[in-house]
């Protein structure tokens, strides 16, 4: 029923729907609000027993009134009804139930529930195991789960930020208005973040007067000083859920979740969050009082059902009572009191409880079970004197308060238990982090206030700014007079954990079944696991347990809290880029020009390199590769290599650098001059290739891989700077400032003829790994590389990458008549697969120089990383060298990763004498090819071996022979 | 030789196009420079600290710029020497005669240059960087520059004036750096 | 997590690429000292508690750092540029 006053705008009504049906409310409302001003009392069913449910709390602990909001690819499941701010158009349905909330048919599982107990799961579904795959699960999967997602892609924008701070206040209740105002007039950086969006946090729900105004007065006139402080960021609607190592925080701010559709703006913004300190003000949660049949709708918090009434003007019903173990609970009912709404009785469980207005009060009593199927009818109250129903439409339950201290548990901080609270407060706290307000124990409002200016002072004098404590409103002050009531005795279920239907039986078993550290408890009865984290089970649960063994609560112990604090949607953990803007994505100089002609591009790390380019006519990706690879052979290719690393290496002792970082010599190369080099790993394993070329005597330009460009400087860094620091050497990355190209076959010399501005390219004075600076096309800088990847006569020219575009397109253009032809990476593949030339795949991190058939190379005259390792006795010892493996069959295929086997010999895993690591089809041989790790290899050219392939069941006959398919005597190379 | 070959190769920007792209958002103008000459600077070891074109080498995180030069601290011992419109220019050089004894490389076409320029002072900067890098904008004010982390990306974040912002990245990632500046310059624009 | 550098101050752990153990640096001498590799290369300690970590500031200055930090705590009780600390071994020797 809607109440009088609370802080809701009537001005302006919204319409919503709940379950199909119309309804209006007002904004300020929240769904639930809303719902309970409507009459609305049932909003959902348990996660177990799809029991009849209504909110318990009016906040972010809630664990009944789960709803699904929104309609098609905005479809959220899983939003609590208590903090969904009504908006005008508002679609939102129960969920959990079929075919309707009224009357849902999965409620079957009530009437099974002494089947269902703690630990079903684990007793139950244990066999035939057949059962598991083919019924359990399936049955399991369709009964469980609380709301359905969309199936459809999240069409909202989600972003990120990062913020840094002196002071980070989480919550802005009592405390934490006052400990943001104190350290933001001393002119700290203040962050104030709620998750709310109004300030005001308890206060709002109070009726309690500051300095005799109502408490919306003083947070107002703070408001509008905060607002004039530029030091302090107020952050509404922003939940700090989770602390990190050294004050990192995150933050989830709901920008657009309050809108039907954000528009342009976000949805959601994660913040991580700096700060030098913390105050955690995040307030208390209030617990209930388990009791037979505790859970029908209408039966809540007694704190929540008075902020229904005080802040949203809402009651569940005309006639409530409330059922307490301390003095708070009497002051719910005053408040709904003073809001017209009947009380029918305070059932107080205190012998010796008094009253504190007029109300009936039935002192030394227990509520022990209740009527009403859909929602709540009456309650039965239990005292010395007899039994007896009292008819009211809610029940407020008051069993005290916990602190909210999960933030100050998520590095592992342990809470501890206070005696004179009756609460688990914050123990061991992160470093740069306090506790304020009833988070810390300090209930009262006037309590509340003090610590968290006490609070900010101190945050401050530890950061060495000097704070003076903010002047306070005079406040209400008032004890608890708690005297603890875990659960009411007697028979019935008693819910504990109201999600997940834990009740004070499933307790009773788990403790029978010694289930009883806190951590069995936990899972044996998923007590505390679902949606809410047990914000409002978890201590009574384990006060239960302890009365079982008769420990303290103290000796019983606590489970600790992990982030996140409430849920957070993994949209805005994933944050907002999506499709091709997942990852960064990096382009090739020639890449439009790719595009143009043809090119189907193929992802290689973050590059996008030119796969193939299709012609006109080409309907096979095998007829565009064989084209290209033998017009190479026949005329002149070009290659976008861009994507190599290329490191600048300069300094006195640069030759001496690369003499330790290569197993080959690298000081002795001769300026003008490039040279092949191996890399090893510390192990001895080959790590990385590449060619070095000397530009000056002080001056080298070396390459690696294009996967091992990041690494690869990192490794020479860490030679750098860790092992060598008193070597002269000066490193950085060029790879995106050169465009680079091969330009590969009989007409390359040719066509490079063509654009360069005088430079000679003879034999005689340009030979095979020269390497020189000039000019090309009318006075552009360039490098040109006498190297080849393909075997035949080959260069790479690099140009500043601006100019990459171009330069490929003139080389085209001029060398039509040369039969030029742009090539991409799959014919770059079968070209120095028929080399022999080792690449990724032979490189893969388990190979040696020597497999690779260059153990000579690593030099025992100098000392390189990993040549001693290389040199071990198990290392030399394999027997497996790089070979080429040809077809007996030329129609049969080769199959990477195949395995290597003597014709006949039986096929076990102590018979197997190698792999293939790259195969292709070669035009230039007319079948299949393949390089392959051979034991023996060598000594094996012309042995006809098996090729295994037990996946696809083949068995193929090849040829062992030389890796160099093309020109083993490199007489193209050199021409 | 065909006559084609003389005719001087036309350069295009990072971003592919003959001319910069621009994007204005309310009070957030975002643009590329093609323009931007850059060489690194490297001490070797035991040589002096030069003042190439007059400007002392700035300290750690720092930047210092006058006449269209500028030069910023990348690692110890190391710089990026910038200079503007004067990409077409062999600027290594230049800056190796400015720096003698210490080791320069060209590297104008290594990186993307965007400049971000806000009409209104350094609010709307210090809200977009909130957005884009985890630097504290109390450390990283005016007359710094770092390298840091943007959407995956190794960035320079510039900040050359309480109203600017530059941000240099890999070149070939050009199109992805645009795409996470001007988002997030739109979402800031008001 | 905050990794505290030497020249940058305070720099978020996401900049950085983690190695480990930082009895790296003392790579033996591969022409006199060969028996002393596969100790190098593989028996590192990974202590529950201080331990002295080599980390790379990536997206960031390109220093590779000696981090000392308490495993258990995350708690970050030093930090040298690792140029350095092999500079000092290499004067010491």
């Amino acid at each position: 029923m809607r109440l009088q006053g609370g802080l809701i705008d009537r001005s302006k009504t919204l319409r919503f729907t709940f379950d199909g049906k119309s309804y209006q409310g007002h904004p300020g409302d929240t769904l639930a609000s809303a719902l309970l001003a409507n009459g609305v009392r049932l909003m959902g069913r348990s996660f177990k027993y799809h029991r009849p449910r209504g909110p318990l709390s009016a906040g972010s602990e809630e664990p009944n009134a789960l709803v699904e909001l929104r309609s098609g690819a905005r479809q959220e499941p899983n939003t609590r009804a208590t903090v969904v701010e009504l908006f005008d158009g508002l679609e939102a349905a129960s969920q959990n139930r079929w075919p309707s909330l009224a009357f849902d048919a999965m409620a079957v599982n009530d009437l099974l529930a002494d089947f269902l107990t703690a630990g079903f799961y684990y007793k139950t579904f244990m066999w035939p195991r057949a059962f598991w795959e083919k019924l359990y699960e399936p049955a399991i999967r369709n009964a469980a789960g609380l709301g359905r997602l969309s199936m459809e892609a999240d069409p909202d924008a989600y972003d990120k930020g990062f913020l840094h701070c002196d002071l980070l206040v989480v919550g802005g209740g009592a405390a934490g208005l006052a400990a943001a105002l104190t350290a933001a007039r001393a002119g700290a950086s203040v962050i104030l973040a709620d998750e709310d969006h109004r300030l005001g946090g308890r206060l709002l729900a109070e009726s309690d007067l500051l300095d005799d105004q109502p408490a919306t007065t003083w947070i107002a006139d703070v408001e509008s000083e905060f607002a004039s402080l530029p030091n302090l960021r107020i952050m509404r609607r922003t939940t700090v859920w989770g602390a990190f190592d050294h004050g990192v925080y995150g933050a989830v701010e709901r920008v657009a979740d309050h809108l039907p559709t954000p528009a342009s703006a976000v949805r959601q913004t994660l913040w991580r969050i700096t700060a030098r300190r913390m105050i955690l003000a995040a307030g208390a949660t209030e617990r209930h009082i388990p009791f037979a049949n505790n859970d029908r709708p209408g039966i809540m918090l007694a704190g929540a059902m008075r902020a229904y009434a005080n802040r949203w003007a809402a009651s569940p019903a005309d006639r409530v009572a409330v059922f307490t173990n301390n003095d708070d609970g009497h002051h719910s009912a005053l408040d709904m009191k003073a809001k017209g709404v009947s009380v029918a009785a305070v059932i107080d469980a205190r012998p010796d409880a008094k009253a504190f207005g007029d109300y009936r009060l039935i002192a030394g009593a227990h509520v022990t079970s209740s009527r009403g199927r859909l929602g709540l009818r009456s309650v039965q109250v239990t005292h010395d004197r007899g039994r007896e129903w009292i008819d009211c439409g809610a029940l407020g339950v008051a069993g005290g308060w916990n602190p909210n201290l999960q933030l100050a548990s998520h590095q592992r901080g342990r809470p501890v238990w206070d005696d004179t609270l009756h609460a688990f407060l914050p123990g061991d706290l992160p470093a740069g982090m306090t506790v304020a307000g009833a988070a810390a124990g300090h209930g009262s409002t006037q309590a509340a206030l003090a610590s968290g200016t006490k609070a900010a002072v101190e945050a401050l004098a530890a950061l060495g700014m000097t704070a003076l404590p903010a002047t306070l409103p005079r406040a209400e002050d008032r004890a608890s007079g708690l005297h603890p009531l875990w659960h009411v005795p007697g028979k019935g279920r008693a819910w504990v954990d109201f999600q997940n239907d834990v009740t004070v039986k499933d307790i009773r078993l788990a403790h029978k079944e010694n289930m009883r550290p806190v951590e069995h408890l936990k899972r044996w009865t998923t007590l505390g696991m679902a949606t809410d984290q047990g914000k409002t089970s978890n201590v009574t649960a384990l006060a239960v347990m302890a009365e079982l063994t008769g420990q303290s609560i103290a000796a019983t112990g606590t489970t600790i809290f992990r982030p996140p604090y409430t849920p957070v949607s993994l949209s805005v953990l994933g944050g907002g880029d999506t499709g091709t803007h997942f990852r960064p994505r990096r382009l090739t100089p020639s890449h439009e020009w790719a595009r143009a002609h043809g090119a189907v591009f193929v992802e290689v790390g973050q590059w996008m390199r030119a796969q193939y380019f299709v012609q006109p006519g080409e309907t096979h990706w095998r007829q565009s590769v064989d084209r290209e690879v033998l017009a190479t052979r026949k005329g002149v290719g070009i290659c976008d290599v861009t994507t190599l690393g290329k490191i600048d290496v300069q300094g006195a002792d640069a030759g001496a650098f690369l003499d330790r970082l290569y197993a080959n010599p690298m000081a002795s190369l001769k300026v003008g001059m490039v040279r092949y080099g191996l890399m090893l790993r510390e192990d001895g394993h080959a790590y990385d290739d590449g060619t070095c070329a000397r530009l000056t005597e002080d001056h080298f330009v070396v390459t690696t891989t294009t996967a091992q460009a990041g690494p690869v400087y990192r490794h020479m860094e860490f030679a750098r700077q860790c092992l060598w620091p008193e070597l002269d050497v000066q490193l950085i990355s060029t790879t995106d400032a050169w465009a680079q190209f091969s330009v590969a076959g009989p007409n390359a010399r040719k066509l490079l003829e063509r654009i360069v501005d005088g430079f000679d390219l003879s034999n005689a004075a340009f030979p095979f790994m020269a390497c020189a600076s000039l000019t090309v096309c009318g006075g552009l800088r360039a490098r040109l590389f006498r190297i080849s990847f393909s075997g035949e006569l080959a260069y790479e020219i690099a140009v500043p990458a601006r100019y990459g575009h171009a330069l490929i397109a003139r080389m085209i253009e001029l060398g039509a008549d040369l039969g030029v032809t742009p090539y991409g990476t799959e014919a770059l593949g079968v070209l120095r697969i028929e080399k022999g030339h080792p690449a990724g795949n032979e490189l893969n991190g388990q190979t040696t120089a020597q497999m690779l058939g260059m153990g000579q190379m690593v030099s025992a005259k100098k000392d390189a990383i990993g040549a001693v390792m290389s040199r071990r006795e198990g290392l030399l010892a394999e027997p497996r060298v790089l070979v080429g493996l040809l077809p007996v069959n030329p129609a049969d295929p080769v199959v990477a990763g195949s395995h290597l086997f003597t014709k006949d010999a039986e096929q076990r895993t102590e018979t197997d004498e190698g792999w293939i690591t790259s195969a292709a089809f070669s035009p230039h041989i007319g079948s299949a090819i393949g390089l392959g790790f051979l034991a023996n290899g060598r000594a094996r050219l012309g042995e006809v071996i098996t090729a295994a392939n037990p996946l696809q069941g083949q068995q193929i006959a090849l040829r062992v022979v030389s890796a160099h398919f093309v020109d083993p005597e490199g007489e193209r190379l050199r021409a | 030789m065909p006559e084609a070959a003389v005719q001087p190769l036309l350069a295009l920007t990072a971003l592919g196009g003959a001319t910069p792209r621009k994007a204005v958002h309310g009070v957030l103008t975002l643009e590329e420079n093609p323009g931007l000459a850059l060489a690194s600077l490297a001490l070797r070891r035991g040589t002096s600290r030069p003042t190439p074109f007059g400007i002392p080498l700035p300290d750690a995180g720092g930047w210092t710029g006058r006449d269209g030069v500028s030069i910023f601290w990348t690692a110890p011992d190391q710089w990026l020497v910038a200079a503007e419109a004067r990409a077409d220019s062999d600027f290594a050089a230049t800056v190796a005669a400015e720096a003698p004894g210490c080791s320069v490389t060209e590297q104008t076409d290594g990186f993307a240059a965007f400049e971000i320029t806000a009409s209104t002072g350094e609010a709307p900067i210090l809200s977009l960087m909130a957005k884009l890098v985890n630097l504290d904008p109390r450390r990283y004010g005016p007359g710094t520059a770092t390298r840091t982390g943007l959407e995956h990306m190794s960035v320079f974040v510039i900040r050359p004036a309480p109203g600017r912002l530059s941000v240099l990245g890999m070149r070939s990632a050009a199109g992805s750096l645009w795409h996470a500046l001007e988002t997030a310059v739109a979402r800031i624009a008001p | 997590m905050l990794i505290p550098h030497p020249l940058l101050g305070l720099r978020d752990a996401q900049e950085f690429t983690y190695l480990g153990d930082a009895a790296l640096l003392n790579r033996p001498d591969g022409l006199t000292a060969p028996e002393a590799f596969n100790d190098y290369v593989y028996l590192r300690d990974n202590p529950a508690g201080v331990h002295r970590e080599l980390w790379f500031h990536e997206q960031g200055d390109r220093s590779w750092l000696i981090v000392t930090r308490n495993t258990l705590t995350h708690d970050i009780l030093g930090v040298e540029l690792a140029r350095d600390v092999a500079l000092g071994a290499k004067g010491a020797k």
